[in-house]
């Protein structure tokens, strides 16, 4: 009887742990344990990855050398290859603080918005391309105002379909408004760094955080959004998610967010024809394009998702997932990898770094370029690519050895044009003109870069990328066009070989040539001395079609 | 292209380098493969063809784009109110009759199979697409490769000098791309959409063709700097992708019909879609793991009957012809040849005489490699509503086709933290259609 009775209390116990192990599991780790809040951001990133590699014993590779790091910097924040005045005027500079100086300088420049845009599009489209215009113009002005990451997301999530400021925010939900499953898994993913789709069909196998009830509870916030027949995003007045369980059991899914918080619909009585009333004004806007606006119930579960995601003591799943998706736009991978699987079996290789930079960015307003800042200033951003030590290098987790990284298509396709054109046409990226140059060549750049693979899980370079490059006018009659306005214009220009080369490897590559470098390329010169301008054409399509330019190292 | 210079990597333990072979058939025959495909000769001397044989499997999908009405193809109804005009036939196989439209394929189905029982309920153009491209539904989270992409990546080599997955469209329809999902870029299918030519793979006239390989060398050499400084990292796709160029380059010959005597030409016929099953064969010839060649467009909303009149007119000679010139060649005990599309039509003839989108009780046909001869699975009603016996679901075919050709359907990917099956959940293999 004893026993029996101290079983249950067991089961019990284990149950009552159970139904709370999420929101246990989601519980804000002490700050007590974590660097004091007013350390600057870069000293706090240098000082946690320090101490795992001083813990592991490893070394980091050393700080890469100042043209790696500025064409890094340049890539990273203004989406493109450092010009070559830049990239000399850089190496040359003797101020102490040049680094510190270059950031501030390109995160000023117009390049910045342009490219944070862009990563912004590519993150929130998960890959797919070329999203509507005036979406890409609302996420450019909300850069530019440093609007902050909480009231983005309100305006994706809730905005005013009548505001034409806000209106384009809606692009997220727009697109995906006819497939609940891709929304309430893309939004999961993006905004809280949870790829709940195994649990659709059955608890996860693996994971114990997630279950059925948290799949449909996520999908009941967005289970009433329709769209009305002039595309407008609306919701209805009622609704509910049903699902099956593994066991045949039907059941309604509560509405509950990723850690275990229900939101309950208030209940409101209503007469059959109040009822009635509401769902034909909804019915009516699916059907007529004349229809006015749509009504708006009094209880919106997406906008209570907006709501509960940034309450204190829920945030941490939208504050961890925004550090760690700008941690890996700048490193190549996240604090927590793969960036869509946040959940105990899959800790932070550095979770006291992962907490201070949460508790930092919701401190300050979710200030992603505060963030931003903070990493491209640390030591750990600056390290080199190359191992050229004894022993083995440190893991990938371990963020003491550089990432190579593909450029995005857009990158790729701005810094081929970049680097084709003369640099003497190309000093002035600090003047106020310069904002109406990269806005041409942003727009220019969309053909080209939708040619190009855009980088992800499997990045591969095709082999339409080596054909492209081999065998189509665009790139030989474009790219290396004997002209004044082009690179191979200035090398015509150039005195001797070696001048040549020198402004070539600057111009595309960043650098100055090895010494075995320069010679293999006088030997290629020469050899082509019969028809100097064709033999320069190559020598310029070689180093464009390198792999040196492909890839951010 | 000199032979030093084609990397010979990724051997496996397990097959010979296909290229190593042909590499020295080529020394023979004094021409390095890469500059043109004279080396196809050393195929006529037995012992080599036999070991190639016995070594390149592929898989030729004709693709019926719009969905091919199986009364009128592979599951005929004769005498039935949904049957419509046409009789059926007897075959080469006794108990076995299809319709009248495919006569020439009646005399083949010693080598071909027919699954009469497909269900897989999604009669929408894209939807039911993407099921039949990936043998599975569209799923938010996974971006799952298609048919051609995970043959390309079982079956093909990854030094290989010609392409993987080739996709040959058609004049009006069956344009869609299809893609490789999370296998990536490298097993993208070489799309030929606007010409019998794929894009860039011919030299410009404005670069000769000593110029055109000493910048690839030149460009090769700088890069190998790069590359070295850099190992074991995503650089290597890079260079592996620029090797490919000259044997692909070299590959535009394979798509160029000209190269065929007339004879051969006449055999298969005149249309489009027959020359483009002459090119498959050559494709497969030269160790081309996959062709699609989409024939379009069989959506018979109306006039059913006339459209496969004439459409199945025109598989009828182009796939008779291709199973012919396989099996002479000694190619067909490794070829796979599979005929679908995104649904079948419904048995309810509609008021323009015509039917519509139906994927309830539809077919699918297979021959050659792995395959019974002569097999039909499954069976419908007397008016052909509904599956009676041997229901299969897209992924089944996935799984049957994959058998066929030597892949273990019951192998799985790991995508991130997922692992990922070939074949979609609770599908297996046919036994009864295999060989």
């Amino acid at each position: 009887m004893l026993r029996q009775f101290c079983w249950m209390l067991m089961v019990m116990v284990v149950m009552h742990r159970c139904a709370d192990f999420a929101e246990l599991l989601s519980a804000e780790l002490l700050p007590a344990e974590l660097l004091p809040a007013e350390t600057p951001v870069d000293q706090a990133i240098d000082h946690y990855i320090q101490l795992q590699l001083d813990t592991k014993q490893k070394q980091p590779a050393a700080m890469a050398d100042e043209s790696t790091l500025i064409r890094r910097t340049t890539l990273d924040l203004a989406g493109r290859i450092a010009t070559l005045s830049e990239a000399q005027a850089y190496v040359a500079a003797t101020e102490t603080d040049k680094r510190s100086k270059l950031i501030e300088r390109l995160m000023a420049s117009p390049d910045f918005a342009f490219h944070f845009r862009n990563s912004l599009e590519g993150l929130l489209s998960d890959g797919q391309r070329n999203s509507p215009g005036d979406w890409r113009e609302y996420l450019l002005k909300a850069i530019r105002e440093h609007r902050p990451w909480d009231q983005m997301f309100r305006e994706m999530m809730t905005g005013n379909e009548e505001d034409v400021a806000i209106k384009p925010a809606l692009t997220f939900l727009r697109s995906r408004a006819r497939d609940l499953d891709q929304l309430t898994n893309d939004t999961s993913s993006l905004f809280f760094g949870v790829n709940v789709s195994c649990a659709k069909c059955h608890d996860h196998p693996l994971v114990d955080d997630w279950k059925q009830e948290h799949y449909f509870g996520m999908s009941s916030f967005f289970q009433r959004i329709y769209l009305t027949k002039t595309n407008l995003v609306a919701e209805k007045f009622s609704g509910e998610v049903k699902y099956k369980t593994t066991k045949g059991e039907e059941k309604l899914a509560r509405i509950m967010f990723l850690t275990g918080a229900v939101v309950e619909p208030p209940v409101v009585a209503k007469t059959p024809e109040q009822i009635k009333e509401e769902n034909d004004a909804v019915h009516q806007q699916t059907q007529d394009d004349k229809a006015g606006p749509p009504p708006k119930p009094d209880f919106s579960p997406r906008a209570k998702l907006v709501e509960l995601a940034l309450q204190a003591d829920q945030n941490h799943f939208f504050a961890r997932n925004a550090v760690n998706r700008i941690w890996a736009l700048y490193f190549g991978r996240g604090l927590v990898h793969p960036l869509d699987q946040m959940h105990s079996e899959n800790p932070a290789s550095h979770p006291e770094l992962l907490d201070w930079l949460s508790r930092d960015l919701v401190a300050h307003q979710y200030d992603l370029q505060r963030l931003i800042r903070g990493i491209v200033s640390s030591q750990a951003y600056g390290r080199s690519s190359v191992w050229d030590s004894a022993g083995d290098p440190p893991g990938p987790e371990q963020f003491g050895l550089a990432l190579v990284r593909p450029l995005s298509s857009r990158q790729y396709s701005l810094s081929l044009r970049l680097a084709s054109l003369n640099p003497e046409t190309m000093t002035a990226t600090s003047s106020p003109e310069w904002v109406n140059r990269r806005d041409e060549f942003e727009r220019n750049s969309d053909d080209l870069a939708n040619q190009f693979e855009v980088p992800g899980e499997n990045f591969q370079i095709s082999v339409d990328e080596a054909l492209l490059f081999n065998n189509s006018a665009r790139m030989w009659d474009e790219f290396v066009r004997d002209d004044g306005g082009m690179l191979i214009g200035s090398l015509k220009q150039k005195a001797d070989q070696s001048a040549q080369i020198e402004t070539a490897f600057w111009a595309i590559l960043g650098r100055a040539a090895q010494p075995v470098e320069r010679s293999a390329c006088e030997d290629f010169l020469t050899q082509k001395a019969a028809n100097p301008v064709l033999g320069l054409r190559q020598f310029v399509w070689s180093l464009l079609a390198s792999p040196e330019l492909r890839f951010n190292h | 292209m000199a032979r030093n210079d084609i990397p010979n990597r990724n051997l496996s333990q397990h097959d010979v380098s296909r290229r190593g072979f042909l590499g020295s058939a080529a020394l023979a025959g004094a021409a390095s493969f890469a500059a043109n495909m004279r080396v196809l000769d050393a195929l006529q001397t037995p012992t080599l063809a036999a070991e190639l044989k016995r070594q390149q499997k592929s898989v030729i999908l004709l693709w019926l784009a719009g969905g091919a009405s199986q009364l009128e193809t592979w599951d005929p109804k004769p005498g039935r109110i949904t049957g419509g005009p046409f009789r059926a036939i007897s075959t080469d196989i006794p108990s076995v009759q299809i319709s009248e439209l495919l006569p020439k394929m009646a005399q083949r189905m010693k080598t071909t199979a027919i699954i009469r029982s497909l269900n897989t309920r999604n009669g929408d153009h894209g939807g039911g697409t993407t099921l039949m491209e990936t043998g599975r539904a569209k799923e938010a989270a996974v971006d799952y490769p298609d048919l051609g992409a995970l043959i390309a990546r079982e079956l093909g080599r990854a030094d290989s000098q010609v392409p993987d997955y080739v996709s040959l469209y058609s004049e009006t329809e069956g344009r869609h791309k299809g893609g490789a999902g999370f296998l990536g870029a490298r097993y993208a299918p070489m799309f030929l959409s606007d010409s019998m030519i794929p894009p860039n793979i011919r030299r410009l006239d404005s670069i000769s063709e000593t110029d055109h390989t000493d910048r690839a060398a030149f460009q090769r050499l700088l890069a190998k700097q790069f590359q070295d400084r850099h190992p074991r990292s995503v650089v290597s796709s890079h260079g592996m992708a620029y090797e490919r160029v000259r044997g692909l380059m070299s590959s535009e010959t394979l798509f160029d019909v000209s190269q065929e005597p007339q004879s051969a030409r006449d055999f298969y016929g005149p249309t489009q879609f027959q020359e483009q099953c002459l090119i498959a064969r050559r494709l497969v010839e030269a160790g081309v793991p996959f062709v699609k060649v989409a024939r379009a467009w069989w959506d018979s909303h109306g006039q059913n009957f006339e459209t496969h009149r004439e459409l199945c007119a025109d598989l009828d000679q182009g796939m008779s012809a291709l199973l012919d010139d396989l099996g002479q060649r000694g190619l067909l005990e490794n070829t796979l040849v599979l005929t679908f599309g995104e649904f079948g039509r419904t048995p309810q003839i509609n008021p323009s005489l015509g039917r519509d989108h139906f994927a309830n009780a539809w077919s699918a046909s297979l021959s050659g490699c792995g395959i019974k001869g002569g097999a039909v699975y499954g069976k419908t009603d007397a008016d052909g509503h509904t599956v009676v016996e041997g229901e299969a679901k897209a992924g089944d075919l996935f799984a049957t086709i994959f058998s066929a050709v030597g892949i273990d359907p019951t192998k799985e990917y790991q995508v991130g933290a997922r692992p990922i099956p070939i074949v979609d959940f609770g599908c297996k293999a046919i036994p009864e259609i295999l060989a």
